[in-house]
């Protein structure tokens, strides 16, 4: 079925090139550019991880994404046009799946992951969207407000799981209490406003988001840990499409979609915040 | 001689009859917002779907005129409602979900769930939004699963964290600034203690709303020369002997009465004016140290409610402009005074102007 619908497309490509040939004299010829060799022809199938604050929230049934909204949403239906192809998204319910190593149910993936030559490794980057530091989002009450990294050490901290923050809570905060690592941002979110947690160490424009959602649900942000990290689109190891995807992404992060993206679904500055040390 | 027709037609006007009355005696519960709770309103008709069409057709011009509202939008698509034993499954289109404010999709959820599990014979429902399971789209609810009031009401957060007591130095010209704030009733005497702090400042803004002055806290100059010449608030409303309450809404201002003299006036912030606190006489109902709001998941401490959802509260931010969802919010150093006052009973008379 696959293989008819692309020998239909190389069939028609061809026939319009040859009218083009006739049409137009031979200086001006440009080849017809062929569609993008998308996983679906015809369709852009973009990965998700529901759900994160800001970035992505929706429905879902099975791995069919019902309704979406969010940063990365908005980001990957501007590249879906860009690349002239309707947006298919598809549900992927545990994250480590998007950058594990074999085969992938999508074309490309948002769902905030960092670039680590790890990763690269298993997978393809994008150009990165988005600059990330780890931040510190405290529970209500906690009282003094840490300065330092020395001063989280006696903090009962929380992670999510094999995360970025999980790992630098271990090599940078080295805490008193091991720290709690949870399996989802959900549960993780909830032992802080539950105060398990005295504080969270997660990607900051996420936990800025949420202190700004809900005030009254958590503390103030302690401050970011400079990681500098970067969030790239996760292609397939050896995509066709990584090219074609990157300068989509370049033009999008130049025209001003991304920033104008990030003003609309994170509407947090992030520059205010102290980088802790 | 009888007609067999005639038989048959009486047969239906009886069975019609019956019909009419079961229908005339079926009744729905619908559940809106009011202040900074859920209320339930009657509706004819009976089962799960005509409890959904009663609950997007919102309030009617009556309920709406004491304030009792609905976040759920009336265009709201119902895509399927289902009902296996007791979890019935509400597949609605993402005009339920439109939008990015925390506070209103709590509350949309909070009104479906009350409403729906308010149906015989229903205790949960499975929320699904254009056939999904949602994520993420209720801030700090997991609604991936059947949803019960219960958990709605079951706090989710850890209850706010006592005020912090000022620990600035203490000086002369600030007592003396204090105890005439006192004198006038706009601080408690124990707070004259030298030092700024929340108390002072919320005694501070409550004096300069009485007065007329810029709302900002500090004992400027212009502030520190009416408190020179200042009386002590006076009731607006004459009332019996007793303990009572006005909300001044022009002025964002709680004067505590007894007998018919102002033992302390407080600063508040009533409704925004989207949802603005019901203007009225209405008498505390209940009290409760410690006061969940399912709607909108968060905690209301020191609540004395005296209509519906209604009631003075302590909240964290008591901005010096009308900005709650319809309750009277009251700044931690008062809230406990302003809720041992108030006994159940109590008349709370709610003032356009003063």
């Amino acid at each position: 079925m696959r293989r008819l619908r692309i020998l239909l497309a190389a069939a028609a490509a061809a026939a319009v090139a040859a009218l083009a040939a006739a049409a137009v004299p031979a200086a001006a010829q440009t080849p017809a550019t062929p569609p993008p060799a998308t996983m679906v022809p015809g369709v852009l199938t973009v990965g998700l991880n529901l759900p994160s604050d800001g970035f992505q929230v929706g429905a879902v049934s099975g791995t069919t994404v019902t309704f979406a909204r969010g940063l990365e949403v908005g980001l990957a239906a501007a590249v879906g046009r860009r690349m002239g192809l309707p947006v298919q998204f598809v549900n992927v319910p545990v994250f480590s799946d998007i950058v594990a190593p074999g085969p992938k149910p999508f074309d490309l993936a948002l769902a905030q992951v960092s670039i680590t030559s790890g990763r690269k490794q298993n997978v393809d980057f994008s150009a990165a969207y988005l600059d990330v530091d780890q931040g510190v989002l405290l529970r209500r009450g906690l009282g003094t407000t840490p300065t330092t990294l020395a001063k989280l050490k006696p903090l009962q901290l929380c992670v999510l799981q094999k995360s970025t923050g999980a790992a630098v809570v271990a090599s940078r905060v080295k805490p008193a209490k091991p720290a709690r690592t949870y399996p989802g941002v959900t549960a993780l979110f909830q032992g802080l406003e539950t105060g398990r947690c005295d504080a969270v160490v997660y990607d900051a424009p996420t936990l800025a988001v949420l202190a700004a959602e809900v005030p009254l649900r958590v503390g103030s942000m302690a401050g970011v840990i400079a990681t500098g990290e970067r969030y790239g689109a996760v292609l397939p190891d050896g995509s066709p499409l990584v090219k074609t995807v990157n300068t989509v992404v370049r033009g999008l992060i130049a025209d001003g979609t991304v920033a104008r993206l990030q003003a609309k679904w994170l509407n947090v500055n992030l520059t205010t915040l102290k980088t802790l040390s | 001689m009888t007609h067999p027709w005639r038989a048959l037609v009486a047969c239906i006007a009886v069975l019609s009859a019956l019909v009419w009355t079961a229908s005339a005696a079926a009744a729905t519960k619908v559940s809106f917002v009011q202040g900074e709770q859920n209320v339930f309103v009657t509706r004819p008709g009976d089962g799960l779907q005509s409890a959904l069409q009663s609950l997007l057709a919102g309030p009617t011009a009556a309920e709406r005129k004491t304030q009792i509202r609905t976040y759920i939008a009336p265009s709201t698509p119902v895509l399927s409602v289902t009902q296996q034993g007791a979890v019935a499954t509400v597949d609605l289109g993402d005009t339920f979900v439109a939008g990015n404010n925390a506070d209103t999709l709590n509350a949309r959820l909070s009104q479906l769930v009350a409403t729906v599990t308010a149906v015989p014979g229903v205790t949960s429902v499975q929320v699904l939004i254009d056939g999904g399971v949602p994520l993420g789209l209720f801030p700090g609810i997991d609604a991936t699963g059947p949803l019960t009031v219960a958990k709605l009401r079951t706090p989710s957060v850890a209850p706010p964290p006592n005020p912090v007591t000022p620990s600035g130095p203490v000086t002369g010209g600030t007592k003396a600034a204090q105890q005439r704030l006192a004198d006038l009733g706009y601080l408690l005497p124990g707070d004259a203690d030298g030092r700024l702090g929340p108390a002072t400042t919320a005694a501070v803004i409550a004096f300069q709303k009485w007065e007329g002055l810029q709302r900002d806290g500090v004992l400027g100059p212009k502030t520190l020369a009416a408190l020179g010449r200042a009386n002590r608030p006076t009731p607006i409303t004459q009332g019996g002997s007793g303990r009572r309450l006005e909300v001044l809404v022009d002025k964002q201002l709680a004067l505590a009465i007894q007998d018919n003299r102002v033992v302390r006036a407080l600063h508040v912030s009533s409704g925004k004016p989207s949802t603005p606190t019901p203007i009225g006489s209405f008498k505390v109902y209940a009290q409760y140290p410690r006061w969940w709001s399912t709607p909108f998941q968060e905690w209301l401490l020191w609540a004395s409610p005296f209509v519906g959802g209604v009631a003075t509260h302590q909240y964290p931010d008591v901005p010096v402009y009308a900005a709650s969802h319809g309750c009277v919010r009251v700044p931690a150093p008062n809230a406990p005074w302003l809720y041992r006052f108030l006994s159940v009973g109590d008349p709370v008379r709610v003032l356009a102007t003063s």
